[in-house]
């Protein structure tokens, strides 16, 4: 009688090993297959409304984590800080590239969102929960309009691309994700590169060259280049902001042809965002 | 744990609701820089309370609801979360459990082995970029929280399903009467 137990027991343990294999071949690289369509319509507006309900009680926690973090800023904010009025008495130069900066800042609300894109509000309401994924769920999809490989933004700036859709929702890939691929132009230097995430990391973004003999500096902004080609699956249209340069030593990229991005979006922080459908790049 | 109709769709009702809840509020909060993830603690739990099948069913089903709903290739989840469901599962059914503090320290340990899992699922087709140390970093304040999480759930989840649990009968049937008078 044990032993017929243990047996069954090691059957259903198989099955569900093998069955678990079976499903990760057949729909590993595939966007969304129909069973997780109707899955996600069933469950999608309870999410939604569980979304809303729980905002506040996050609100509250994120803000608890928040006040831990901006006592430790404190003091490197007010060393920052007599830094900058250094360099904010240091020439033209400064003043300019600080109006550039000033500038591109402006740019998500003057122009950022490319010309023939039509965007369309969404929420988040729901995120990956371990550290190896970067993607979250929003509360559109194919029936707003929304298309795989559509860029997403928010108030600051790019923060990734839609993978695989629904009919009321969307998987969004983030610009943390191990397997994304940026094709981006730094400004002013105009020099191109390609960013990639580090994994478990999601405010460091590296920044590769591609052959220029020009250099960049620490706070010059990122933004997408809007070309794609082989290993490269980003067709951003041009001139959405990514995020700024954080550091460059001469050193580092002569050495490793590399450089450090921080993201404008806090891409741990999401709540609305912007999915620009209809452009381009489809 | 006796597995009744009713017993099995409490059952459901708290995996649904709990993988909604990983998703919805879970992952969108952060302490120390870590979001929390409960699913492992909540099979853990399952595997605890119920063996190795229910363990191990669990841990696919609950795995499998958040491939779905996060659009993922599905079976990455399911295979880590059969692992901890099992490993819980044979751990209740090969030990007494005497102290509190078992399940708690299950639930940190098999989110450590869990997260681990995750990543190994993911190497498992390839990382093509840098991984940080900081992933070590945080797995393990996740493995912390979910010291603290999982004895919540643990406690409440026993609280459901305390008509079906054996070892509950056991004790309720040899407490003593109360003597009026004595």
């Amino acid at each position: 009688m044990y032993r017929k137990q243990v047996r069954r027991r090691r059957a259903v343990l198989a099955l569900l090993i093998v069955g678990s294999f079976a499903l990760l071949t057949i729909t590993y690289g595939q966007g969304s297959s129909s069973l997780q369509r109707g899955v996600t319509a069933i469950f999608a507006p309870a999410s939604s409304v569980l979304d809303r309900a729980l905002k506040p009680a996050r609100d509250l926690i994120n803000w608890v984590d928040e006040t831990f973090d901006a006592r430790g800023k404190n003091h490197d904010l007010e060393e920052e800080l007599r830094v900058a009025r250094k360099q904010a008495v240091g020439g033209k130069a400064a003043i300019a590239e600080n109006a550039e900066l000033h500038k591109l800042l402006k740019f998500d609300q003057s122009g950022a969102i490319p010309e023939g894109t039509e965007p369309v509000t969404g929420r988040v309401i729901g995120l990956s929960p371990t550290v190896w994924y970067s993607t979250v769920i929003v509360d559109v999809g194919s029936g707003s309009g929304v298309a795989v490989n559509d860029p997403v933004v928010n108030g600051d700036g790019l923060i990734g691309r839609v993978t695989a859709v629904t009919g009321s929702t969307a998987q969004v890939m983030l610009l943390s994700d191990h397997s994304s691929k940026i094709s981006v132009r730094i400004v002013p230097a105009g020099v191109q590169g390609m960013v990639k995430a580090t994994v478990g990391e999601p405010e460091r973004l590296v920044l590769g060259f591609l052959n220029s003999v020009k250099n960049i500096h620490k706070g010059e902004s990122v933004v997408t280049a809007g070309w794609h080609s082989e290993g490269i699956e980003s067709r951003f249209p041009p001139n959405i902001p990514v995020g700024e340069v954080t550091k460059a030593t001469l050193v580092e990229q002569e050495a490793q042809e590399r450089s450090i991005v921080r993201p404008y979006a806090d891409l741990r922080n999401l709540d609305t965002v912007q999915v620009l459908t209809g452009g381009a790049h489809q | 744990m006796i597995l009744t109709p009713k017993i099995v769709a409490r059952l459901v009702i708290v995996g649904i609701f709990g993988v909604l809840l990983q998703l919805t509020f879970f992952s969108q909060v952060e302490l120390f820089h870590v979001s929390p993830d409960v699913l492992p603690a909540l099979v853990v739990s399952f595997g605890l309370l119920g063996g190795t099948m229910t363990g191990a069913v669990s841990g696919f089903a609950i795995g499998f609801l958040l491939d779905c709903l996060l659009i993922q290739p599905l079976g990455g989840a399911s295979l880590v979360l059969i692992a901890v469901g099992y490993a819980a599962g044979t751990f209740r059914e090969r030990f007494e459990i005497h102290s509190r503090l078992v399940a708690p320290l299950m639930c940190a340990i098999l989110t450590f082995l869990a997260e681990l899992g995750f990543g190994a699922v993911e190497a498992m087709f390839g990382i093509e970029t840098d991984v940080s140390v900081l992933v070590v970093r945080d797995i393990l304040i996740k493995s912390i929280f979910a010291f603290f999480l999982g004895w919540a759930i643990y406690a409440g989840m026993r609280r459901l399903v305390r008509p079906a649990l054996v070892d509950e009968a056991t004790v309720r049937r040899t407490r003593r009467p109360t003597v009026l008078g004595a």
